[in-house]
């Protein structure tokens, strides 16, 4: 009954460190900035850079075969819809058809040859568009969104011309399947999980070493374990929230297909989570302050990322970087959520990675505790 | 509160010392020193600097293992159970060891509830804390934007938030105006009538008067220890009394002089040994010897020449 008691009480404990740690954590704007704001950045940014592509806004081409004011009129319709972006106006199929199939635009509009003729006459005509079939949900609106321009472009012409059709046609092209917007994903989330959370605790506790809070922290009933569990659950849901808000962003802002689940891919991200949190305790065992923590922190992140295969497959490195590889979770982790996430594979089968990632874990927690003072010194 | 009750069952003694010694390496920075201080009595520990107060008191209160030797707080070795220990002490560090982004009242809020208090209790607690040392309109407050004075005054606060019977505080009145510290030794008074046991570190001599007992502590070592009147009396190793008188006086013909230490014709400074004795021995010999004599009286001597002295003794 005493033992049951005490425990709950020791339980409790960690709500107040976990309190305490959120709090500074907001406090601290270098740390927001880092946490909240540079990986939205570089979501934004990778996510322009790769050809990701608006909401609202749809990128296509317009292949422009007429060259009269009724097709100028149209484009000029298609531009005040609001709904399109469009990124390029060719005089040649091949390049609207290339545009699509590259992946670059989604869908590219055909004006044909006699376009102003048929409408001046008043004879039925058409408008052809190549869409991107292997993002079907994103077709449907574009194809809908033309139907729509191609209406009232029919009434105005109805009223100048006289009576007469446009006919919208719509043919599927098919476009790279994963696009590199999508593909960027599992790097994006392997820097947020490796980089935040690992700079976070070893600097926060060389934070306390430096400023002596410790002293007074370990005149309260509280253990290494409760400050060290407090800490890396204060900093698990501060790097999860990040993580879903930068995922949310890349959905929301550049339209990312995802086809994983969301619970497996946070089982993966979990497993991940929790090792670079390991790694920034072991960093905080033997960094003396809290610069040399922070560039501990970015150091191993970035041997990481070179080796994680998220620039160069890790398949095409030398034997010896590919050894170094093997010593790297990211590697790993970077391995097991792309299959997850593009793929769509379940948690399961991944367990390889996930298994070799804890490993590591383990490893990094059992020498930190092994050598993790809080004495003062 | 309960566990200051239970303890009343406990040994006389607060803290003993035995033997406690600490070496850095191959430096020896507290070497094996003893102390007995006895409960609720308000105990100062004097030194230059780096005379190992700091270190001494991190050992009694377990921030830090002894080299060697031993302390018991309340009769329970701090070494070896010190969980049990800690619920009855409370302590300020002398470098300000609270969370500079954490306001004055989070960071008594925190400690509250890491010493286990929750609820109305906590609530209550952190109020009457605020209140009592005149913190609660600046509850707001990060603690790192508050004045020295201020600073230290949170800081005592948070010692005292799971109500412990043995305060330790290292230096508590380092960088505080003449009349804050004034009010801190009152707040020391108070603590001790509540029945407290005080151990204070200080470098301001004028303080240390106010100390029940005082230990000198020097290289490592104490120098000296007892109560202020002692300490002083074993300085000068005797009272300190001046005469002045007409006529002529020959001084080591007086009863119970010990030495002279100032003699400007018709005045003499004179080391006794008990100045409540010796004095009315003196004047009544002196009119025997036919001097007239004018004044005799005991002098104050300030703990800072007692101190200084101990101090060049133990060079
Ligand atoms: N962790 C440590 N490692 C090495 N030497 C130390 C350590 N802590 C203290 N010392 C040394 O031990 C000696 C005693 O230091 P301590 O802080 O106990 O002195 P102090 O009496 O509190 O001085 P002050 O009045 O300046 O606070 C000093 O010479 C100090 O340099
Ligand atoms: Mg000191």
């Amino acid at each position: 009954m005493i033992e049951l008691e005490e425990g709950i009480r020791k339980g409790l404990r960690i709500i107040p460190i976990v309190d305490k740690e959120i709090r500074q954590l907001v406090r601290d704007p270098k740390t927001i900035l880092m946490v909240l704001l540079m990986p939205i950045t570089v979501t934004i940014l990778f996510g322009y850079g790769y050809g990701g592509k608006g909401v609202g806004k749809y990128p296509i081409t317009v292949v422009d075969l007429d060259g009269g004011d009724g097709a100028f009129k149209f484009i000029q319709e298609l531009r005040n819809s609001k709904m399109f972006q469009i990124k390029a106006i060719y005089k040649s199929k091949g390049q609207g058809f290339s545009s699509v199939y590259s992946g670059k635009v989604y869908a590219s509009l055909v004006i044909p040859e006699t376009f102003t003729e048929d409408l001046m006459e008043g004879r039925p005509t058409r408008v052809e568009l190549y869409y991107d079939a292997s993002n079907p949900s994103v077709a449907q609106m574009i194809m809908q969104a033309v139907g729509v321009v191609t209406q009232q472009f029919q009434e105005w012409a109805a009223s100048r011309f006289g009576t007469f059709a446009i006919t919208p046609m719509f043919y599927t092209v098919y476009g790279p399947k994963i696009k590199k917007i999508e593909s960027f994903i599992p790097t994006l989330m392997a820097m947020i999980l490796q980089m935040v959370p690992t700079s976070l605790i070893s600097v926060s506790i060389c934070r306390e070493r430096e400023k002596g809070t410790f002293e007074q922290f370990i005149m309260t009933p509280v253990s290494v374990f409760d400050i060290i569990f407090g800490k890396l659950t204060a900093y698990f849901f501060a790097t999860i929230s990040d993580a879903t808000l930068s995922l949310f962003t890349a959905v929301l802002l550049f339209d990312v297909k995802l086809k994983g689940t969301f619970l497996d891919m946070t089982i993966v991200s979990t497993v991940f989570l929790l090792n670079s949190l390991s790694l920034g305790l072991l960093i905080s065992v033997f960094s003396k302050n809290q610069l040399q923590a922070y560039q501990a922190s970015i150091f191993s992140f970035i041997i990481f990322m070179l080796f994680s295969g998220v620039f160069i497959p890790v398949d095409v490195l030398s034997t010896e970087a590919k050894m170094i590889a093997s010593f790297v979770p990211m590697y790993y982790f970077v391995t097991a959520f792309r299959n997850v996430s593009l793929k769509g594979w379940s948690y399961l089968m991944v367990l390889d990675q996930l298994a070799v990632i804890s490993m590591f874990t383990f490893a990094f927690l059992a020498l930190s505790l092994r050598f993790l003072r809080m004495e003062v010194t | 509160m309960l566990e200051a009750r239970r303890l009343e069952e406990q040994p006389e003694l607060a803290v003993e010392a035995k033997d406690l010694t600490k070496r850095f390496g191959k430096f020896v920075a507290v070497d094996h020193i003893n102390l007995e201080i006895r409960r609720g009595e308000n105990f100062g520990l004097l030194g230059p600097n780096g005379a190992g107060k700091t270190t001494t008191i991190r050992m009694i209160t377990g921030v830090i293992k002894p080299s060697e030797g031993y302390v018991k707080v309340f009769g329970i070795d701090v070494a070896k159970e010190r969980k049990k220990v800690l619920k009855y002490i409370g302590y300020m560090p002398q470098k300000f060891s609270l969370y500079e982004d954490l306001t004055v009242e989070e960071n008594i809020r925190l400690y509250g509830r890491l010493q286990g208090l929750t609820g109305s209790l906590l609530r209550e607690r952190v109020r009457e804390l605020l209140e009592r040392f005149y913190l609660w309109e600046f509850r707001r407050r990060l603690a790192g934007k508050l004045s020295g004075g201020m600073k230290q005054r949170l800081a005592l606060a948070t010692a005292l938030v799971h109500d412990p019977a043995l305060l330790i505080l290292d230096e508590p009145t380092a960088g505080v105006d003449p009349p804050l510290r004034r009010k801190f030794w009152e707040h020391f008074r108070e603590l001790n009538k509540e029945g407290k046991t005080i151990l204070v570190t200080t470098h301001y001599m004028d303080e240390a008067e106010n100390c029940d007992r005082l230990a000198l502590m020097n290289r490592g070592r104490i120098i000296a220890e007892g109560t202020p009147r002692e300490i002083k009396r074993r300085a000068l190793g005797g009272d300190l009394v001046e005469i002045v008188f007409e006529g002529h006086l020959d001084p080591t013909a007086l009863p119970g002089v010990k030495s002279v230490l100032e003699d400007s014709r018709e005045r003499y400074l004179l080391i006794v040994e008990d100045a409540g004795k010796d004095l009315p021995r003196i004047v009544k010999k002196a009119e025997e010897l036919g001097a007239k004599i004018l004044v005799a009286s005991p002098v104050h001597v300030s703990l800072e020449e007692a101190f200084i002295r101990f101090m060049g003794e133990s060079e």
